[in-house]
């Protein structure tokens, strides 16, 4: 029941440069090419694709964050790592779910320890989660300036002219207070 | 208000590294100095860390799920997903048992076929029994047989052409030897050679070929009669593991072979014979089988072709069997074993040593 891997699955190496170069092709490429092993794996192991979505998702998140931290060492095949860390993810869900954990269909030979990034991982999660909450309690517009501001990298003038301010100091000062409160929404949780 | 809202642009400015040198110098010193400013640079450092973290994963998140949309995820649940089926199910999840479980079926096959391949042997040692049947019933056409060609070691005898030998023993002190059937059958002429290497000429008294027996007197002039015998005949049968030994003429001198009773009936559960296991060769036949204590207890007979060790020795109850089935009328003299063993109790070589003047080799010409 292996099924075969399209031929656009990027080696390891490209897929390497591709998050370093934040290449959106390889991402597709990437994420469709070993979306089947996981989806597997977790239909086979009482999830459906939702689960599936999830779990690879974070998986993905994981590989990029390890790569970006400079901390990936092509020890192990990309394929293999990939599987190990949504296997893990995926168990941890099903333990918490107080599903079974025993006998795991496994669909790949190696499974590698990759504990430490998931507990890293984890650590990113929470602090991912407390910013979606805190920006969500910010509400609107502050959320908006914040996130162009700081994400979307949008200068002082162009949130000006958006949020129709009067002059660039008006709109600092906005942003400054949306700020403050954020920070406050923040550190509190 | 404005201080304030100056301090969050330099601190944001010192961490994005976009002040000057000169600004930075004087930064740092104002960070050292005062501690509140350190803290909030460093408080708004792991602020502005996680909202680009949250900032990257949201973007990354976006492309995933924009990857996701492109995945037919309907149809490859379909093929992923656990079969309904608890059959296939099982295949699935139990394929390496189920091969190793397949390859241990196979391989008891492989045994079963191999097994087969014995029983299919035995069946060819079936066909030689019938042709050893043979050999007894028609002794004849079985010489005749070896005759035509030599190779056919199957009955113990002497391959020179046209001319065989075997083994025989005293029966009495006055001359009466007894030898298997198939050693003389046929022959027009038949001598008789002692340890010493004189020949005499014998009779044929009685055949047997019941139990493939026959009774030989030695008619010669020159024969002044043994001493009286050292072996007696053993009337009861003996059991299994017992070590024997016999003597006999596969060549021109006297050979010992040892061995034990492998089994209390002989070719194919034949009741009349015991298996041996003693290396015999052709010439061995109508030699005595002796036990340890110097009875009599067979006469080799045969030997199985292709099975290592498979010797056939006519029991002794049956050599008095077929002496009693002699008529006394037939006989000047009735054919009457000795009463005592004087073999008893002595070593090995000492018993050849003894019974060695009563073993004959027995050459016949045809």
């Amino acid at each position: 029941m292996n099924n075969k891997l399209s031929s656009s699955v990027p080696t390891d190496r490209e897929v390497v440069l591709g998050i370093l170069n934040g290449s959106e092709e390889v991402l597709n490429r990437l994420y469709a090419g070993y979306f089947p092993m996981v989806l597997q794996f977790i239909l086979n192991n009482n999830g459906d694709d939702d689960d599936a979505k999830d779990v690879y998702q974070e998986g993905i998140i994981v590989v990029y964050n390890k790569v970006k931290s400079g901390n990936f060492e092509l020890s192990s095949k990309l394929k293999t790592y990939l599987y190990s860390v949504c296997r893990r993810i995926w168990l941890k869900k099903l333990a918490q779910q107080s599903k079974k954990t025993s006998n795991i269909a496994d669909f790949e030979d190696v499974v590698i320890a990759v504990d430490e990034d998931i507990e890293h991982h984890e650590e990113k999660d929470r602090q991912f989660e407390q910013m979606q909450a805190a920006l969500l309690h910010l509400g609107e517009p502050c959320k908006t300036i914040i996130q162009d501001f700081y994400i979307h990298n949008l200068s002082m003038q162009d949130i000006c002219e958006k949020f129709g301010y009067t002059n660039t100091d008006n709109a600092k000062t906005q942003k400054y207070k949306c700020l403050q409160r954020l920070k406050k929404l923040f550190f509190q949780t | 208000m404005r201080n304030e809202i100056e301090l969050e642009a330099i601190i944001e400015d010192y961490l994005n590294g976009k002040l000057t040198p000169a600004e930075m110098q004087a930064f740092e010193a104002l960070r050292i100095k005062d501690p509140s400013i350190d803290h909030r640079v460093v408080a708004h450092k792991v602020f502005l860390e996680s909202l680009k973290d949250y900032g990257q994963t949201v973007a990354l998140k976006h492309r995933m799920d924009q990857a996701h949309a492109s995945i037919d995820v309907e149809a490859l649940s379909k093929a992923l997903r656990p079969h309904p089926s608890f059959i296939v199910n099982m295949w699935r999840k139990n394929k390496a048992t189920i091969g190793i479980a397949a390859s241990f079926i196979l391989l008891s096959f492989a045994m079963l076929y191999s097994i087969n391949q014995n029983t299919q042997q035995i069946g060819n040692v079936e066909l030689m029994r019938s042709e050893l049947g043979k050999i007894k019933n028609s002794q004849s056409s079985l010489i005749r047989k070896i005759n035509s060609s030599a190779a056919v070691a199957t009955e113990p005898r002497n391959e020179r052409p046209a001319n065989y030998g075997g083994t025989g023993f005293a029966l009495t002190s006055n001359g009466y030897l007894l030898t298997n059937l198939h050693v003389i059958e046929g022959a027009e002429s038949i001598t008789v050679v002692d340890n010493s290497g004189t020949p005499y000429k014998v009779r044929v008294i009685r055949t047997d070929s019941q139990y493939d027996l026959a009774i030989l007197k030695i008619t010669d002039d020159k024969f002044k009669g043994l001493s009286s015998l050292p072996y007696r005949l053993k009337s009861n049968t003996i059991g299994m593991g017992e070590e024997v030994y016999t003597l006999g003429f596969p060549k021109d001198d006297a050979v010992y072979g040892r061995g034990y009773v492998s089994s209390r009936t002989g070719y194919n559960g034949d009741t009349t014979q015991y298996q041996v296991s003693i290396p015999v060769n052709p010439g061995n036949s109508g030699g005595p089988l002796l036990d340890q204590r110097g009875n009599i207890i067979g006469v080799i007979s045969a030997k199985q072709n292709q099975v290592d060790g498979a010797t056939f020795a006519v029991k002794s109850k049956y050599i008095q069997e077929a002496l009693n089935s002699i008529p006394n009328d037939s006989l000047n003299t009735k054919v009457a074993f000795s009463k005592r063993n004087n073999l008893q109790g002595l070593s090995k070589t000492k018993q050849i040593e003894k019974i060695k003047d009563y073993v004959f080799m027995i050459k016949v010409y045809k």
